[in-house]
């Protein structure tokens, strides 16, 4: 249940294999893990601690303890008490409820099982029992239990491939591959049982893509790297089995290391209330001098006498002691000056919003049934201020989802129909995609819909199979037959993986692969090429080829890569179908689809002997390798013949068009950041109407140039790639509620300021009243307010992006605002205690009695607030549902009956000393000036408002304004309402060279690592090939990381 | 498939009006002429109820006499707190010119007395006012216990200073007939103060029922013997006392003493002529500069308002309809001028 805790700071981690007592010594962490913060013992003072660290419920206590001084007290502890005991213990409740789920998770954690290699057997271990130095076996799709470092896996050469989602959020796999030492230990439990390696290494840290070690083992020492390090965390995928020896556990782990505690986000409006407050605390100390002064003053002159004829003690003479005293007593009565109830309606109405969010059907995604899930309740309204949306391309713009759409062969286009421009009509059967039910192999997710190509098979156009070939021969994928004997592609680009099943889709099907043949079936036969030599892809090249030797003995090199660069290596003789291939090329561009150009070469047995001697010096060469490679490469592929060009789609996300312009039109900045080529990132800008035809600032910051840039920009997509999860469609709910809890501030703001300002003088209100004023009378029908409102209708709110403006501009709260709403708030409460004043001055009721008396006088103003109140919520409420006609009907209701409850005999008979006002709201509410009084108070302070909003709609109507008067006028008018036409882009941008790819997979397959075991194993000879059996992955590593180039755009939009 | 599309359904969210925020609403909606005919509407009634009150405030017939001055030498002998076993009365005559029509009152009327001071109002027991329990004197200092220990009862600060002149009028219906006029002491009080909030502690009689407690030490008397006519008005169901200790909310306050007793000459009210109160002057006032007076008022429909509720009400019409009017000429000069965003 509980893990032992312990914590010495360490500076070098030793651990050794299958040797508990001696790693013992050193006290590491075991594998358990623990991320609750209390136990049942520990909660109450924990959790207090922790909640009294926050200013507003500090601000209670410290009341409440001034309250508890007799000589200060003004008011009892009832008043503070009840607010506070009742935000503490939901509080307390909502943590205690969010620990225990944490607890259940803990242990529903430290309870899996892993194999775990104890006393020469393998033996099921829970994770918590997991010491560092086990060595563990982990089986496909199984988490990794512990940092580990890889000693040997099924796959050869001691590869291994593992997800690393959970800790980066990237979803390819990436290949991890054991020492060849370690390796050769298998899956043989006696060996492994024996090894006895010792690991020095660094101490933990939370560093995931970093790790320095050594191991020594029988004698030698062996430096490892990350590359051997498989993280807590990563998930085990496409490897049966493999063994790892612990080297960190439970918290230790680089997967607990990160997860640091949680940043508490603020939102801007948390800020300005921050200082606000502040403000108002400054504002309340200086009213407390001041009546203190006030009653120094007052003491002095007249109290000095009243009071020796009153009661007051000698001892409290002094009338400068006395002031003293009553500065506290103020501070207390006017401690509802500072609007600490404001923070939890805020949290409640975050909570609502949030539930919203989570309710709303158009957020749901039902491809993959997901609802949109506010992770947080603390952002909620900065959803509605965003300037800049920092957005990933793949996955986020971009399905990451290639479709082959089209191609030229030879000069002719296939693949018109589905375009659905109508354009060309030479089609016989239109959008009827291409039967493949001749092919049993064919893919059937992939569509392509041109019979003339499938016609052109038929008829055996020598240059359409030689194009197919080249799809079908010239790429990295890997092949795979799964259970039920159906070929699945592993393939490393998206890009690749279309090509390649478009291919296979026509007839030319890539079925296996070992490290020197590739076969593939076509039209039927199944065709066995050698593969003589793989020209890798990488940045500088922008294609890649292959050199094989078809049954016929004809040596081929198939090519395929950037226009671009592949068009100057053609052969002069290319040069009519190189006009006429670059118009389609344009054309497909213009489409915003992503291009390759096709070529081949015939090449000469004696020639390519010659060249792949010298290929093989210069590979065995240690200085200018590379140089020395590039430029063999570059010396065969020239006098390529064109064959043709592909087009591949990459699918944008449904509704990115629409939503990219709606955010525009909001003035909204999007930035894109991406590893993309800067063609590829310009050319999905151009798709996305990101980037438009007309702009003339296009900036483009290109990661590599400097360091702080990318640091930077990698910190902002940090921060904000959370928020932007629900991209599509978002903005609109965002910006509903926006408006709706600016609104609520301002009117919990006036109606505490109602309240407050009426405290000076005396406690003029009942105490009960003062309690209970925020909790129930005035917060319900608010919260209610801000949680329901929508001030215009979703339709519209989409319809008009520029809505969004305000939001961002803070116009709807900020700190002119708080000001008018505090001088209304005065305004108010200068009108709530003078006019009863007035009128209550030298007045009888209409039996002849005493009606100016302190408590019906409290009595009338608490109405009167109440009723100016609801009053004021009702006129800020434009968007009535039965909600809030409950809530705000109900809280007059609510507090009248209290008020009647309070004032009652039976709850006087109980309590005397605590209920003083029996038979106050009796006698009167009874009285008609009483009524009329608070007629006229609610006249006098509801009416300026009313006009004053009249002239603002009237002289400056703000576009929400407008909106909603148009809304009422289309009400009336016609119920169906015209979705805005979705603008199509029509550009006439060049698509650049779009190729996903990156560099090493060519070596991979040519060195045959990433061969199954049943695949014919290398051979010897091509083994010389391997010059250094990491650098590849190394090279992975760190082409992912440093193409961080990103674009962004900023435009103005013209109304 | 067929199973992912379970999970949807199982995932959509509900669609019900409340989650997808679809409840039928009323959009509520400013238009200027529901704004404009609001606020001439509430300016005709303001100004309505403002002249209607103003014109039955100014029906009220009121007389007031400051008698601090008047009663000077009794004013001096109650500064010197020794002095408080010697009586003083003091005659004010003054003469009505006009008949005061119906039901008329007598007020007493303190100026410059602080009832709505904090520490005042809180001294008090209502546990002690409502018989329950003599002995808890729980907020009442400084006048929970006397020297010797034994509660105060009524305890606290507002008992120990009530207002304890004796007002008397007399009607001079000539020269030399001196009538008393007849005053009723009932109906001052609210009911639920009378029988639900002070109650004396039950005994066989008041005295026994106070035996172990002590009278305030302003008090001249005990408070089961303040009134020695009506054994019925002692104790704590006293209705002067039950009227003083409702406490006031401004330092200047008027306090409802007795009311006319329409009998004899006065079925139909104060008849005009010669009047003189008989005051008793027990209650300092001058140690504070206070003052204090007798009033004589009859009532309206309102009860007896003064003229502030009335001139606010009609001002408030008047600054409406001022306000609607400014408002329609804005608004009929912008009508042509403003031009819709959208619509551009």
């Amino acid at each position: 249940m509980f893990c032992s805790k312990k914590k010495s700071l360490e500076v070098e981690r030793i651990v050794k294999a299958n040797d508990r007592e001696h790693n013992e010594k050193f006290q590491y962490a075991d594998n358990c893990i623990h991320t609750s913060k209390y136990n049942i013992l520990t909660f109450l003072p924990i959790n207090l601690f922790e909640q009294f660290q926050r200013v507003a419920n500090a601000y209670f206590l410290f009341l409440l303890i001034l309250q508890l001084i007799p000589e200060i007290s003004s008011l009892t502890w009832f008043t503070t008490m009840v607010p506070l005991v009742l935000v503490i213990t939901m509080t307390a409740v909502k943590d205690a409820t969010d620990d225990y789920f944490r607890h259940k998770s803990d242990n529903q954690v430290n309870n899996r099982l892993s194999e775990v290699l104890i006393d020469s057997k393998l033996q099921n271990e829970k994770w918590m029992n997991v010491k560092v130095g086990d060595i563990v076996k982990l089986e496909n799709n199984q988490f990794v239990a512990a940092d580990l470092l890889l000693l040997s896996s099924s796959e050869p050469h001691g590869l291994c491939y593992i997800e690393t989602a959970e800790l980066d959020g990237e979803t390819n796999l990436k290949v991890r591959h054991a020492l060849s030492v370690t390796s050769e230990l298998g899956a043989d439990i006696s060996r492994l049982a024996k090894f006895d390696g010792t690991v020095v290494c660094e101490a933990p840290n939370n560093k995931l893509d970093k790790f320095t070690g050594v191991l020594s083992w029988k004698d030698s020492k062996h430096s490892l790297n990350n590359e051997k390090i498989i993280l807590r965390g990563c998930i085990l995928r496409n490897t049966s089995w493999c063994f790892g020896m612990v080297i960190f556990a439970g918290p230790d782990t680089k997967l607990m290391q990160n997860s640091g505690k949680t940043k508490f986000k603020r939102t801007s409006i948390d800020r300005l209330m921050n200082t606000l407050v502040l403000w108002i605390f400054g504002f309340l100390v200086c009213m407390g001098v001041i009546l203190a002064i006030g009653n120094s003053i007052w003491e002095n002159q007249v109290g000095d006498k009243f009071r020796t004829f009153l009661f007051w003690n000698e001892g409290e003479k002094n009338s400068v002691f006395s002031g003293f005293l009553t500065f506290w007593s103020y501070i207390i009565i006017l401690n509802t000056v500072v609007p600490i109830s404001l923070y939890v309606s805020m949290e409640v109405i975050r909570l609502g919003h949030s539930y919203f969010i989570n309710w709303d059907r158009k957020m749901y995604y039902p491809e993959k049934a997901t609802p949109a899930e506010a992770r947080t309740t603390t952002l909620n309204e900065e959803l509605g201020q965003i300037e800049y949306i920092f957005s990933d391309k793949t996955g986020t713009l971009t399905e990451n989802i290639m479709t082959f759409k089209k191609c030229s062969i030879n000069g002719k286009i296939y693949g018109e129909a589905d375009d659905g421009m109508g354009q060309k009509t030479d089609m016989t059967k239109k959008n009827e995609p291409v039967d493949f039910a001749v092919n049993p192999q064919a893919d059937r997710t992939c569509q392509f819909s041109d019979h003339r190509l499938m016609e052109s098979i038929k008829l055996g156009d020598s240059k359409v199979y030689e194009f197919l070939r080249v799809l079908a021969l010239c790429h990295t994928v890997m092949s795979e037959e799964n259970s039920a004997g159906q070929l699945i592609y592993q393939v490393q680009s998206p890009d690749e993986g279309a090509l390649v099943t478009a291919a296979r889709n026509l007839g030319f099907i890539f079925k296996s692969r070992t490290s020197e043949t590739i076969t593939i079936e076509e039209l039927g036969t199944l065709v066995t090429y050698q593969l003589l030599a793989f020209l890798d892809f990488n940045n500088i090249r922008k294609r890649m080829s292959v050199i094989v030797r078809n049954p016929e003995g004809q040596i081929k090199l198939y090519s395929k890569g950037a226009d671009t660069i592949l068009f100057e290596k053609l052969h002069p003789s290319n040069e009519d179908l190189l006009t006429l291939t670059t118009d389609h090329l344009s054309e497909f561009a213009g489409e915003g689809l992503r291009t390759l150009a096709i070529a081949y070469r015939d090449l000469d047995d004696k020639y390519f002997k010659e060249w792949h001697k010298m290929l093989e010096d210069a590979n065995t060469l240690i200085d200018e390798r590379d140089e020395r490679v590039a430029g063999l490469y570059e010396e065969i592929e020239r006098d390529l013949m064109l064959l043709g060009a592909t087009a591949v789609e990459d699918k944008l996300q449904e509704g990115v068009i629409e939503t990219v312009t709606n955010l525009s039109l909001a003035n909204i900045k999007i930035w894109v950041l991406t590893g993309d080529k800067q063609e590829t990132a310009i050319n999905i800008g151009y798709a996305c109407n990101m980037l438009t035809d007309d702009m003339n600032d296009v900036f483009i910051i290109s990661g590599n140039t400097a360091v702080e840039v990318r640091e930077e920009l990698r910190k902002a997509k940090e921060n904000l790639f959370e928020q932007n999860r629900s991209f599509s469609n978002g903005h609109v709910v965002f910006e509903k509620q926006q408006l709706e809890l600016d609104s609520v501030v301002e009117e919990t703001i006036t109606g505490d300021y109602a309240l407050i300002i009426n405290g000076h003088s005396l406690t003029v209100y009942d105490q009960w009243f003062i309690t209970l004023f925020n909790i129930v009378y005035t917060s319900l029908p608010v919260l209610a307010m801000g949680i329901f409102d929508q001030d215009v209708d979703d339709q519209n709110s989409m319809d008009y992006p520029q809505l969004y403006e305000p939001g961002q501009l803070n116009l709807l709260f900020n700190k002119r605002k708080f000001f008018i709403c505090m001088a209304h708030g005065i305004y108010t409460s200068l009108a709530l205690f003078f006019i009863p004043y007035g009128a209550f001055y030298n007045v009888a009721g209409d039996d002849g009695q005493h009606v100016a008396d302190y408590q019906s006088f409290a009595v009338t103003m608490a109405t009167s607030l109440v009723i100016v109140v609801s009053v004021q919520i009702a006129l800020d409420t434009s968007y009535w549902t039965v909600i809030n006609h409950v809530f705000i009907w109900g809280s007059v209701a609510t507090y009248f009956s209290i008020l009647f409850t309070m004032h009652s005999n039976g709850i006087f008979g109980i309590f005397p000393n605590q209920f003083p006002f029996v038979g106050n709201a009796r006698h009167s509410l009874a009285q008609k000036c009483i009524w009329l009084v608070i007629l006229l108070t609610t006249v006098a302070s509801v009416m300026p408002v009313v006009a004053f909003r009249f002239l603002k709609v009237d002289l400056c109507p703000a576009l929400s304004d407008q909106i909603r008067r148009r809304q009422k006028a289309q009400k009336k008018a016609k119920p169906s309402r015209s979705r805005r036409p979705q603008t199509r882009r029509s550009s006439s941008r060049r698509s650049g060279y779009a190729f996903a790819h990156q560099e090493g997979y060519g070596e991979l397959i040519t060195s045959g690592k990433n061969m199954r075991a049943k695949n014919p194993p290398p051979t010897p000879g091509l083994e010389k090939t391997l010059y250094n059996s990491t650098s590849w992955i190394e090279n992975l590593c760190k082409k992912t990381t440093d193409t961080v180039s990103s674009f962004s755009l900023d435009k103005t939009v013209k109304l | 498939m067929k199973k992912a599309s379970q999970i949807c359904q199982s995932k959509l969210p509900d669609n019900t009006a409340l989650k997808q925020q679809q409840l039928p609403a009323y959009r509520l909606q400013l238009s200027a002429t529901g704004v404009l005919s609001g606020f001439f509407a509430t300016g005709a009634f303001c100004l309505g109820v403002g002249i209607i009150l103003i014109l039955s405030a100014k029906s009220i017939k009121e007389i007031e006499i400051k008698y601090t001055k008047i009663c000077a030498n009794c004013a001096e002998l109650r500064e010197d707190a020794i002095n408080f076993d010697k009586e003083c009365t003091c005659s004010i005559p003054f003469y009505l010119s006009e008949t005061m029509q119906g039901n008329v009152y007598l007020y007493y009327k303190l100026y410059g007395f602080y009832q709505n001071l904090y520490r005042y109002i809180l001294s008090r027991s209502n546990s002690q006012l409502v018989g329950t329990d003599l002995k808890d004197v729980g907020n009442c200092a400084p006048f929970s216990k006397s020297h010797n220990g034994t509660p105060i009862a009524p305890c606290g600060a507002i008992a120990n200073s009530i207002f304890n002149d004796t007002i008397i009028l007399s009607y001079n219906l000539n020269s030399s007939i001196h009538m008393e006029v007849p005053m009723l002491r009932s109906g001052i009080t609210w009911w639920t103060d009378k029988y639900v909030k002070f109650r004396n502690p039950t005994a066989i009689n008041l005295s026994s029922a106070f035996t172990g407690t002590a009278k305030p030490p302003f008090w001249s008397k005990s408070v089961y013997e303040l009134d020695l006519e009506d054994t019925e008005n002692n104790g704590f169901l006293n209705d002067d006392f039950i009227v003083w200790m409702r406490t006031a909310a401004f330092p200047t306050f008027k306090k409802l003493y007795r009311r006319l007793n329409r009998v004899q000459y006065f079925i139909e009210g104060l008849p005009a002529g010669n009047y003189s109160f008989n005051i008793t002057y027990n209650f300092p006032v001058t140690r504070f500069k206070g003052e204090k007076s007798v009033v004589l008022s009859t009532l309206t429909w309102s009860g007896g308002s003064s003229l502030f509720l009335g001139l606010a009400y009609t001002v408030t019409g008047a600054v409406t309809w001022l306000a609607a009017f400014s408002m329609m000429a804005i608004h009929l000069m912008l009508k042509e001028k403003r031009t819709l965003f959208i619509e551009r």
